[in-house]
Parts: C-alpha cells; sequence; structure tokens
C-alpha cells in the first residue's frame, strides 16, 4: 500500500505522517454531512490526528509497514471515530503526566491527554498486536 | 499549512495558514526558524489569526520555537492567539508559557 484507500466510512493510509491531511479532508467531509459545528469539528479533527499521529509512529516502530485504519461511524448524536495500528502496543497507565512541571516544556507527549480533555469517551484496546482506540463526541 | 514571512520594525512576522498537525508543518517551521536564527535574526512573532487549529505536534513546534529562540538569545511572542488554541494552551497548562498579544503591532510593540 503506497496512498490512501478510501472505502465507505473507512479510510486506510500507509504508515506515515504526510497522508495526515487526507485523513483529515476525508473526517471533515463526513461530518459536514451531519451538519456539524465548526469548533465540534475541530475538536474531533485534533483528536483524530493526535491518533493518527501515534498509531503511524507505533506502526513505524514495529516495522511492520502495516497501514493505519480510521472508520467513522454515526449513530443517534453521536460521532464514534476508531483509529486502529498494528504497532506493538502501549501501555496508557504508563504515560507521563504533560501537566507535570517537569514535563510541561517537553515538545511530545500530551496528544492523548488533549483526546482526553476534548472527546466524551475514549475507550483503548491495545495488546503487543495492534492498538485500536476509540473516541466519541456528541455532535448535537 | 502553508507559511509566509515578513519584517515589520526589525522583528520577524511569521504567518503560518491551515491547520498545524504535524509531519511536514513541523518541517516546515524548524526549517523556517533555523533560517532566521542563522541569518541573525532573534525576535519572531508568530500571527496565529489564520491558524484554523493545532494539534499536540502544533504545541511542541511553539515550544521548540521559544526554546530555540531563548538558546540563541531571542524571544518569541505570539498575536492573534484563536479562541480554540486558547483553549488547548490553558488545558495543557502552558497559557502563562508564552507572551500572547491581541495584535502584531501590540506583539512587536513589547519586544521595544
Amino acid at each position: 500500500m503506497d496512498k490512501p484507500e478510501i472505502s465507505g466510512n473507512t479510510i486506510k493510509i500507509p504508515p506515515s505522517h504526510k497522508f495526515l491531511a487526507d485523513v483529515d479532508n476525508f473526517l471533515e467531509s463526513i461530518l459536514r454531512e451531519y451538519k456539524t459545528e465548526d469548533s465540534v469539528i475541530a475538536d474531533i479533527a485534533i483528536s483524530v490526528s493526535e491518533l493518527v499521529n501515534n498509531a503511524v509512529t507505533h506502526g513505524r516502530k514495529a516495522g511492520n509497514g502495516n497501514p493505519v485504519t480510521v472508520e467513522i461511524n454515526h449513530q443517534n448524536n453521536k460521532i464514534k471515530v476508531s483509529v486502529t495500528d498494528n504497532g506493538s502496543g502501549f501501555n496508557p497507565d504508563e504515560l507521563d503526566d504533560p501537566l507535570a512541571d517537569e514535563n510541561l516544556l517537553k515538545e511530545v507527549g500530551r496528544g492523548l491527554f488533549i483526546v482526553r480533555s476534548l472527546m466524551d469517551t475514549v475507550d483503548i484496546q491495545t495488546t503487543n498486536q495492534g492498538t485500536t482506540i476509540s473516541i466519541t463526541k456528541t455532535i448535537q | 499549512m502553508k507559511l509566509s514571512d515578513r519584517e515589520q520594525d526589525g522583528i520577524v512576522i511569521l504567518e503560518p495558514k491551515g491547520k498545524i498537525m504535524g509531519g511536514p508543518d513541523a518541517t516546515l517551521l524548524n526549517d523556517k526558524l533555523h533560517e532566521i536564527i542563522e541569518a541573525g535574526q532573534k525576535r519572531v512573532v508568530i500571527d496565529l489569526s489564520q491558524v484554523n487549529w493545532m494539534n499536540s505536534t502544533g504545541l511542541g513546534i511553539l515550544i521548540s520555537t521559544l526554546t530555540t529562540l531563548r538558546n540563541n538569545d531571542g524571544e518569541l511572542k505570539l498575536a492573534n492567539v484563536t479562541e480554540k488554541i486558547q483553549s488547548l494552551l490553558v488545558i495543557t497548562k502552558l497559557a502563562p508559557v508564552f507572551d500572547s498579544f491581541d495584535t502584531i503591532d501590540d506583539a512587536v510593540k513589547a519586544f521595544k
């Protein structure tokens, strides 16, 4: 796989950060169909970009070249987005606190914290064979 | 993200436009910053009025810019911080780290 592939409400991208904009364009086009407010679109787009950034990084570390998959679903008044990679997983309990004084000026390490701050729910399923993070956000 | 730059009263004004989400965005800003420092410029304003949103990569770029400039006896100021970006700065407790101004003119004046 060397370029994004779209099928219905799912986009798969090669494990490269250069495809972040493709995911963002796909996500925004779907959210606009549901007449989502700009501010909510931004919150979801920021969160998905964080998850895709992490998924690409994890996928690259695993070195398997497998794609990152982003699936978007709408039910009732909620949007659910799931981001899946085939990396080696991580322990969310071992992440540094980005608000701690010693971490405040670090350039990285606050992505998942931001996602948790912006979304209604965040569900993390991770093993040593891959990770799926699902987020939900009320859009109306 | 697109990036343009100009000079006002001896201060470099960086004007990113679009969304700052990672990958090529970080490279673009970092390359420009090093170009500015190598040219002997140390005082920079980033105008955020045309940035729709940024994620943690964008915040990391701002921190990196601030740190790099300070390490070279320079300084960074932000102008026109949008509501969305300000909210991220508050959530992450980074708001007090940056000098923010309502306009570019105010940010430029603050260097004097």
